[in-house]
């Protein structure tokens, strides 16, 4: 077989690139198998409510503990009083991958600091 | 300094530079509708680890099919074929990552997983678009002459045409493939206008190959007889429809849908397959 005839720059070259696809498959093969089949599992975390010039707004935080995605999430935030219904918010998440966080506000015309604030998420779909 | 002797048939970095240049470029321009596609990201970030590995692996076996057949230096070696494939998977890579990056699409919020998932898929397409690039588009210097040299005067062999046909016929199907557009006109299509459509591809493959003296159509595909001229042209069409098959099934575009559906799809997507499996037999030569 004919002797390989590579500069030093090509060689640079392809240490880089078997490096990256070796890195990358090692990387699939190991989130791959260490992969169960959970269906999504969505959490959703309230941060701190704020003032702004125009309403209130409350930091949502959604993450999916799952192993599969969900699509077209909807998020929705209640404002209580003593157990009473003030207000209510909503979020759309489009797309929440597995393992994901995505973040979102929900606004309030109501100070919603002096009351108690309820986050669920109200359903998603296979994407 | 290493002995001159060991490296009196090495190119030149200058000669190194402008064939990545030329890569890159290639590349870019192959790949540029499919890092501007919305639903190859999504495809991307859902997709399973294990899919993304096939897709990276089939990706390999094309760019070791095309740099073995029509790469810049085609009195390779097999080791050097694979060499030059793996430099294209990480350059593809590479400029994927960048691009995505740029484009804000891989921000420090998502997870490696994703991250992962969206580079990979993209940089597949760029690699293939860096191997044509490589290859394509220089300006014919001392090195492109492989195809003259060696008594392949005559037509490269029926197993390479076979293989430049799929890649041509990938690069132009991946393009279109993940796009909601196909799935809705498989829906929507008549069965009378899903003939239309594999007549139109057929004829398309006929026209390329064998009529309207495209370059090189006399010199890689040899036709004298009307049953040469049907077998070429029903070939292409076939290594189309596999490659369409094969892409749409990748994207999962085949994953909860009817038998029709998905074949409808493959006929859909088989229109641009054709148009890329007939360049790839004549153009990317």
């Amino acid at each position: 077989m004919r002797k390989v005839q590579k500069n030093w720059l090509e060689w640079a070259v392809f240490g880089v690139g078997l490096v990256l696809v070796l890195a990358v498959l090692g990387y699939l093969l190991y989130s791959g198998a260490s992969m169960g089949n959970e269906p999504p599992n969505i959490e959703v975390r309230l941060g701190t409510p704020e003032q702004k010039q125009f309403n209130f707004i409350v930091p949502v935080t959604v993450v999916n503990h799952g192993d599969e995605t969900a699509a077209s999430l909807r998020i929705e935030v209640v404002m209580e009083t003593n157990g009473e219904e003030q207000a209510r918010g909503e979020l759309d998440i489009p797309f929440l991958p597995r393992h994901a966080t995505r973040e979102g506000w929900v606004t309030f015309e109501q100070d919603p600091r002096t009351s108690q604030l309820k986050a669920r998420v109200l359903g998603y779909q296979k994407p | 300094m290493p002995p001159r002797k060991s490296t009196t048939k090495q190119r030149t970095l200058a000669a190194s530079l402008q064939e990545y240049g030329r890569g890159v470029a290639g590349g870019l321009m192959f790949s540029l509708p499919l890092l501007y596609t919305m639903e190859v990201w999504w495809t991307g970030i859902v997709a399973h680890p294990f899919r993304l590995i096939t897709y990276v692996l089939a990706t390999f076996v094309l760019l070791i099919g095309y740099n073995r057949y029509a790469g810049l230096r085609r009195d390779s070696s097999m080791a050097e074929v694979v060499i030059d494939s793996v430099e294209e998977l990480g350059i593809g890579l590479l400029i994927a990552g960048l691009v995505l990056f740029l484009l804000g699409r891989v921000t420090a919020e998502m997870s490696a997983m994703e991250i992962a998932g969206v580079i990979v898929l993209e940089a597949m397409t760029v690699a293939i678009g860096v191997s044509i690039g490589t290859a394509q588009l220089g300006a014919g210097g001392k090195d492109d002459e492989g195809l003259g040299e060696g008594g392949t005067e005559k037509g490269i062999s029926f197993g390479g045409q076979i293989v430049m046909g799929f890649c041509g016929a990938v690069l132009f199907a991946a393009n279109v493939a993940p796009t909601e557009e196909i799935i809705i006109i498989a829906i929507e299509i008549s069965w009378l206008r899903l003939m239309g459509l594999a007549i139109l591809s057929l004829l398309v493959a006929f026209v390329i190959l064998h009529f309207s003296d495209f370059k090189g159509a006399d010199r890689f595909v040899r036709a004298d007889h009307p049953t040469v001229i049907l077998l070429g042209t029903s070939l292409t069409y076939s290594i189309a429809l596999i490659a369409s098959g094969l892409i749409l099934w990748f994207f999962g575009r085949f994953d909860g849908v009817s038998l029709i559906t998905a074949l409808s799809q493959t006929i859909v997507l088989a229109v641009a397959a054709t148009l890329g499996a007939s360049a790839g037999r004549l153009l990317l030569q």
